[in-house]
């Protein structure tokens, strides 16, 4: 298994490699950071000179080459707005959007195990419907829209809850719902129709003609049995919520994460922190497959690892 | 624990971070974390709102908007055509008590105008040569030409202390001369500032303020609306009616379309007048804003500003006159073409998308295109080929007619549409006039003649808007600074 998770990493440094050289390619042709850091009744020298200041002036190649030679040496330069090191602004926002991403899709995994077992127990039932039903529901609604909603009934008119920010643990209550939401829709829809499966195989017709306890049959044998793919879609969702959710999570709550910080970087055309974002999201949405990877020969044994 | 419990805990907790939020103390909600607290570096809304309070500049804005000394003991005087004298005020000591001088001025002129330095604000300042010391209570500043806006420019640069300006800590921890004293950044979360008891000027009311960053602007008015937050700048128009309290005034950005006078349907003066009259400004300012804007008396101009023309008044609503004109000049059922983008200032695409509508109406085929913002950049500055009509919104923070005036009068102007040599020769006569009654008299030309030939199709100025907490009492001021010096709170 050593040797495979070697391949799959070495597989993933190819990815992270071409994914950051695609954003600084692209950064760079559509945008230019002097048209948005002046104020637009600057003139053309001036442009032209703030531009030789910063090095954009430069052919883009070299501009590459010299960008591919610091990131050799984990330099991803500095921001262009915050004159700081990227790297520094990324790793002061990267544990906020850890929590969230962890809390949040914690939260569903841990809700979508036992709802979708009990769904999937009497499959057409009433609990079974109401689970599907609630599930579509949870998938329709925009992350965005649920937040405010939120926003409005707990804090402004309850005054329960903080309208956005960090500090307490109060202030984590709506971001982390906000997150789990889709998430849990998408993981009761997964463990319900694994375990359907899963209970209609010979060997749980065997164990409870044996006479074993039903929580044993479904809670030790079939959902272990359903565990892969489980695992697979709660990665899946750990993956969605670092590169796609936070962004909008982070938005609404002014929760000072990655994502936020990506959406800044990208309207303030602030290219090294951007690079600096991607790279970091990157190297997480790879090591979190590779950790998949490792997960499953745990949960099954017969998957051979190659 | 039950759910119940929870709940209860979560808001015990909370209240405890409310509860903070006690008399003479105030928290600001903004739509962005500023990039930095270096007051020099950028063109940074939200560094500004924070660093107005903490930083002071030699000359100031009165709350009517007119020029007074600051940090300066009087308003500079001219030497000769390119040399000024500064005179300041004696005994002001920076928030580390290091002493307030001919000096730290000097060092912080220089500072701004080294293109090393890379600062965003340059083009505020780039008229200046150097700055050097007198004695100890006189700067010498060196123009590169004649440059009458050197008072007016010393208004938007502030005053760093020389030795602390070095260290690494400086943008992440201000120090000034202002009434209020950094006290710490929560990287992400908020600022807080406190009132300094050594101010050389008039005591503060409120005692510490705290700056939120909120990007959403529903969270944010979420916010007001709990009573977490006392003030919060730029409302969107629609959300008026739902904050405890507002304020508004006038701002300094002009939204206007550039017309080309010097090709296609736009060509012909009548077409650029007919183009103004059919526009109703008056119902564009009460659909799109509420009503909270000022009609732009056809100059670009906000009518506080140096130069403004009195004589000079917008092209009324008349859509049959704007008819006739078309016609008159063979362009009625003509096409044209508008560029706008979408995003970048209040309500740009629902302007321009207006602007259109009123435009079919007179008989005109329009094309809109709306573009991304770097493409609309191009075509902005593209010199060579111009748009029928491009929307664009002058800012102009100095309070001057020269930038925008340069920028969208002037033949040559980053974002001119018309060669008229004679409107250029006023514009760039004005630039250097030292005599501000003959300048003033050159804009007054400037401004007819663009007004009469119709270079511009006016609309209004905004008006900025403040979300206010009950217990807030805050007069907006023309030039925007969001000084808590000049807040209080009901105790």
């Amino acid at each position: 298994m050593g040797r495979y998770l070697l391949n799959r990493l070495w597989h993933g440094a190819i990815v992270i490699f071409g994914v950051t050289a695609i954003v600084f390619v692209v950064t760079r042709l559509v945008g230019d950071p002097v048209g948005v850091m002046l104020p637009i009744e600057a003139t053309a020298e001036q442009r032209a000179s703030f531009a030789h200041e910063l090095g954009f002036d430069r052919p883009i190649i070299e501009q590459f080459g010299s960008f591919v030679a610091d990131v050799a040496h984990l330099d991803f330069g500095d921001s262009l707005w915050q004159r700081r090191p990227a790297m520094d602004i990324v790793f002061e926002k990267l544990p906020a959007t850890l929590e969230l991403t962890l809390v949040g899709v914690g939260l569903a995994a841990l809700l979508a195990v036992p709802l979708g077992i009990m769904a999937a127990l009497r499959p057409g039932r009433l609990a079974d419907q109401a689970t599907v039903f609630m599930s579509l529901l949870g998938l329709s609604v925009p992350q965005f829209w649920l937040g405010l909603i939120l926003v409005y009934i707990f804090a402004v008119r309850l005054h329960w809850l903080p309208t956005s920010g960090v500090g307490t643990p109060a202030h984590l209550v709506m971001p982390a719902i906000t997150m789990a939401l889709p998430a849990l829709a998408r993981l009761v829809m997964t463990v319900r129709s694994a375990m359907i499966e899963e209970l209609n195989q010979q060997y749980v017709k065997v164990a409870r003609a044996k006479g074993l306890p039903a929580l044993r049959v479904v809670g030790a044998h079939a959902l272990r049995n359903a565990a892969v793919p489980v695992l697979t879609m709660t990665g899946w969702e750990i993956i969605r919520a670092l590169a796609g959710y936070s962004v909008v999570v982070e938005t609404v709550f002014a929760w000072p994460g990655l994502g936020l910080t990506a959406v800044q970087a990208i309207t303030r055309h602030d290219l090294f922190l951007l690079q600096a974002v991607v790279f970091t999201v990157a190297v997480m949405v790879v090591f979190t497959n590779v950790l998949l990877d490792a997960m499953y020969q745990m949960a099954d044994p017969r998957m051979k690892m190659r | 624990m039950s759910r119940i419990a929870r709940m209860a805990l979560c808001a015990l907790l909370w209240s405890g971070v409310t509860a903070a939020a006690g008399a003479q103390e105030i928290t600001v909600g903004l739509g962005s974390e500023p990039t930095t607290l270096d007051p020099q570096a950028q063109e940074d809304g939200s560094e500004r709102a924070v660093n107005d309070n903490i930083y002071e500049t030699l000359m100031v804005r009165t709350a009517d908007g007119s020029l007074a000394p600051g940090l300066a003991a009087a308003v500079p005087t001219a030497v000769d055509a390119t040399t000024w004298l500064v005179k300041l005020r004696p005994g002001i000591k920076f928030h580390d008590g290091s002493a307030f001088n001919a000096d730290t001025v000097a060092f912080s002129i220089n500072r701004i105008i080294n293109p090393k330095f890379k600062s965003a604000q340059l083009s505020f300042f780039n008229t200046i040569a150097n700055a050097s010391k007198v004695d100890d209570l006189t700067v010498k500043i060196i123009t590169k030409g004649p440059d009458p806006l050197v008072p007016v420019r010393l208004y938007w640069m502030k005053m760093v202390p020389e030795a602390y300006a070095a260290s690494d800590k400086f943008a992440a921890a201000p120090i000034g001369t202002g009434p209020y004293k950094f006290v710490a950044w929560n990287r992400g979360s908020n600022i807080t500032i406190a009132a300094n008891p050594d101010y050389w000027g008039a005591k503060p009311q409120i005692q510490k303020a705290t700056y939120r960053f909120v990007p959403e602007s529903g969270t944010l008015l979420a916010g007001l609306m709990a009573g977490e937050l006392d003030l919060v700048p730029n409302l969107l128009p629609e959300f008026i009616g739902q904050v405890p309290k507002s304020a508004h005034i006038q701002s300094v950005l002009h939204p206007v379309l550039i017309l080309n006078a010097d090709g296609g349907i736009t060509k012909d003066p009548r077409v650029r007048q007919a183009l103004n009259y059919a526009i109703d400004k008056e119902a564009l300012t009460k659909a799109l804003f509420e009503g909270y804007g000022k009609i732009d008396q056809g100059q670009l101009l906000s009518s506080d500003d140096f130069g403004f023309d009195k004589t000079t008044t917008a092209y009324p609503y008349d859509p049959a006159k704007a008819k006739k004109l078309l016609a008159e000049a063979g362009a009625a059922n003509g096409t044209l073409q508008i560029v706008g983008t979408s995003g970048r200032w209040l309500k740009d695409r629902e302007t321009v998308e207006a602007v259109a509508a009123f435009w079919e109406q007179a008989g005109l085929h329009v094309d809109l295109k709306i573009l991304e913002w770097n493409e609309y950049l191009k075509r902005l500055w593209d010199r060579q080929s111009r748009p029928d009509a491009i929307y664009v919104a002058s800012k102009d923070p100095l309070l001057d007619p020269d930038r925008p005036f340069s920028t969208y009068y002037q033949a040559g102007g980053m974002g001119a549409s018309n060669t008229d040599p004679k409107l250029a020769e006023l514009v760039t006569k004005a630039r250097t006039e030292i005599n501000n009654e003959e300048r003033a008299k050159l804009y007054r030309e400037s401004i007819r003649i663009a007004h009469d030939q119709a270079y511009l199709a006016w609309l209004l100025t905004y008006e900025d808007l403040y979300g206010l907490s009950q217990r807030l009492t805050f007069s907006p001021r023309p030039d925007g600074k969001m000084l808590v010096s000049t807040m209080s709170v009901a105790k």
